[in-house]
């Protein structure tokens, strides 16, 4: 901090002698945090330890090694599980802060280490027999107790993946759109559905006060697969293109006044660029039919148009949230 | 020299240091809203989200505004396009300086942003599409066009883009045999240089608007004293651009050189970094120790990768886990508890998305092997 500064607004009576005091001594004693520093070494570790046991599972399949690397498995599993719940605060319906930076981590740990337990379990015994996705629904079961239980955001995220992976969806950043063969319909309305079941569950976290700073997870995934889903439905259905753009529309709108009322600059953008794609993919349907230069042209100028538009809709949205 | 409005930069570095007093709970409520009204910022600042949404949109305008017109006038230029390059670069740049100076004053909007990298770009595409200059060439535009942008823009890009450049020029006007022994020694001489020098200029007063450009210029000069110094570099760029000849097992000239550099620079920026508590070379220490490891391992296999893995894992949690434990009462001035200053970092809920990110399971396919498919840190999750 400027102290000089700090100063020069004391002589001019914006701040008392109190204040430039507590300045002074936390200047003092300004300690230097290595808190993210930490974080990402034990992120590391956890990605590391994790990955490296799941591929020594899987090149030590048929030896002898196997057992003693499940066992290891189980181990770190547990320990980190018997850790968590030995540091954990008391449960509760509101935040929980997480008693140290270790918690968090050791909880990803045996989480995820659980996960590849239980899938190793169903490769070499059948322990779920043909039901594939009790296979996927006790490793999602536990994930989103664990989340709710120690209060741990990662994990939730974690357990919505799977959630989605249940129902038969990748999400990921990178793979959601070529992972996913969207001209299946079905898996198109099953996205439908859960993005706006997930969207339904993070209103209802906040709502309901059950763990209220999930709300942000599921709102975003939620958001995220849904949109992604009805402008794929655009492209999809070719008859009815024009339905899936009101849904996209609606559903747009709804996300913009929600995101108002939590005066989230984020949701208001999701929701505006999304919109955005469905209308040009929706302008872009109609001008295909007409395929010649001037439907080009007119393509281009409608773009620049809408851009700027649009530009000016988000300035004036920023101006709004602000007041 | 720079474009925005000098009393609003001096201004709202007053803001932003009431704020930081603020959330350190020095000043109270009145006290900020007190020195926010007597300190007024006329910028035009959105918030983050915003700004990346007016960055992408203005991108498009630019670029779709070009063809448009392009083909709207397609006879007009004929074979002569770079000419329209260096047109559509100069309106850019106009339009740029517009939105900075005219009612609603920009100030890395995202308009403003979007607007000056277009400009860069078509002007150095219109400058040399037509003449297909050497590399050589190509750096002193840039170099030229970056640093002129940074000194008018203050933009943080520019300034790292412009050391670049600075780089690569020196890298193209090193020829002849002497120059390329001399090289790394020569880059890393340049590096340091404009590192301590860097240091010097941000605690200059008269720097004070290009503190966040001279921050990256900052981070990149220790990577690139690194980098010229590292072996694995040294090594390939030998082979590559300079086309030395290596039987196999044969060492590049004073391979016992750069590997002494490339163990010992990144574990001195760590020394020095917690030494004297300066998070840039402390965090800069750390991602190049990363680049430690992949550089052995890239020449010494001492270990199959999975092993190494769990082996790595194990020892990053456990030094972790002892630092907390060192820490749990800050000592010689460090603490593991986050300070207040990278809330945003909390907000955004950075860290639950990298999870989700890395370690997401593929949707199950029927017929999958167990372990078939995620490559990150889930293993086998989701697959049967």
């Amino acid at each position: 901090m400027n102290i000089l500064l700090f100063k020069k607004l004391y002589q001019e009576n914006l701040i008392d002698a109190t204040a430039l005091e507590k300045m002074e001594t936390a200047n003092r004693n300004r300690l230097f945090s290595l808190h993210w520093e930490i974080k990402t070494i034990l992120y590391l570790g956890v990605l590391l330890l994790s990955g490296g046991l799941g591929i020594l599972v899987y090149k030590n399949l048929d030896t002898i090694g196997h057992q003693i690397i499940i066992v290891l498995l189980a181990a770190v599993s547990i320990a980190g599980f018997t850790y968590c719940y030995k540091q954990k605060a008391p449960f509760s319906y509101d935040k929980v802060e997480s008693p140290n930076a270790f918690f968090d981590y050791a909880l990803l740990l045996g989480c995820l280490t659980f996960v590849t337990f239980i899938g190793y379990l169903q490769f070499q015994y059948g322990l779920f027999g043909s039901r594939y996705g009790l296979a996927t629904f006790v490793p999602m079961a536990v994930l989103f107790f664990s989340a709710y239980y120690f209060d741990h955001l990662g994990v939730l995220s974690l357990a919505i993946t799977n959630l989605a992976a249940w129902a038969g969806i990748t999400v990921s950043l990178r793979r959601i759109l070529y992972a996913n063969d969207f001209s299946n319909h079905t898996l198109t309305y099953t996205a439908l559905l859960l993005g706006a079941g997930l969207y339904i569950a993070g209103i209802l976290s906040e709502q309901k006060k059950i763990k209220p700073h999930f709300a942000f997870t599921y709102q975003n995934f939620g958001a995220h697969i849904f949109f992604i889903a009805a402008c794929a439905a655009i492209v999809v259905f070719e008859h009815t293109y024009v339905l899936w753009f009101l849904l996209a529309a609606g559903a747009g709108a709804l996300v913009i006044r929600h995101g108002f009322r939590l005066r989230s600059f984020y949701f208001v953008l999701i929701a505006v660029l999304y919109m955005y794609v469905a209308l040009t993919i929706t302008i872009g349907c109609v001008l295909y039919r007409f395929a010649d230069i001037d439907a080009i042209l007119l393509a281009l100028f409608y773009l620049i148009a809408s851009a700027t538009g649009i530009i000016i809709l988000l300035i004036h949205l920023n101006k709004k949230i602000k007041s | 020299m720079i474009a925005y409005n000098r009393q609003s930069l001096d201004n709202l570095e007053i803001r932003q240091e009431a704020n930081e007093a603020f959330k350190q709970g020095c000043i109270s409520e009145d006290m900020q809203r007190a020195i926010h009204e007597a300190y007024p910022v006329k910028l035009y600042m959105p918030n983050l989200m915003i700004s990346i949404g007016l960055f992408i949109l203005t991108c498009i305008v630019i670029i779709l505004s070009l063809c448009f017109f392009g083909l709207l006038n397609l006879e007009m230029f004929g074979d002569n396009f770079h000419i329209l390059g260096i047109v559509w670069g100069l309106l850019c740049y106009v339009a740029c300086e517009l939105s900075v100076r005219g009612g609603r004053q920009c100030f890395h909007c995202g308009i403003d942003d979007a607007l000056l990298y277009g400009a860069i770009i078509f002007i150095h595409g219109g400058l040399t599409l037509k003449s297909d200059p050497s590399m050589t060439v190509h750096s002193a535009i840039a170099l030229l066009l970056t640093l002129l942008a940074t000194l008018r823009f203050a933009n943080a890009f520019c300034a790292g883009v412009a050391y670049l450049a600075l780089l690569m020029l020196i890298f193209n006007l090193s020829t002849g045999p002497v120059a390329m022994a001399v090289l790394p020694f020569l880059i890393m001489l340049i590096s340091g240089g404009v590192y301590l020098a860097v240091r010097k200029w941000k605690t200059r007063n008269s720097f004070r608007y290009y503190r966040n450009c001279l921050t990256v210029v900052e981070v990149l000069s220790l990577i690139t004293l690194y980098a010229a110094g590292n072996y694995y570099i040294v090594r390939e760029l030998s082979i590559t651009m300079f086309e030395i000849e290596l039987a196999p097992g044969q060492d590049i000239p004073f391979g016992w050189l750069f590997w002494i550099l490339t163990v010992t620079i990144p574990l001195l920026y760590l020394y020095y970094g917690i030494r004297k508590k300066d998070v840039i070379r402390l965090r800069t220490g750390l991602l190049l120790v990363a680049a430690i490891v992949f550089t052995v391992r890239y020449y010494h296999h001492l270990l199959p990768l999975e092993t190494a893995m769990v082996a790595a894992g194990i020892l990053l949690i456990g030094g972790a886990w002892l630092l907390i434990r060192y820490l749990q009462t800050p000592r010689n001035g460090f603490t593991y508890k986050e300070t207040d200053q990278q809330a945003l970092m909390d907000k955004l809920q950075v860290e639950s998305l990298i999870i989700s990110e890395t370690l997401t399971p593929s949707a199950p396919q029927q017929g999958m092997e167990f372990g078939g498919g995620t490559g990150g840190g889930g293993g086998a999750s989701g697959q049967y």
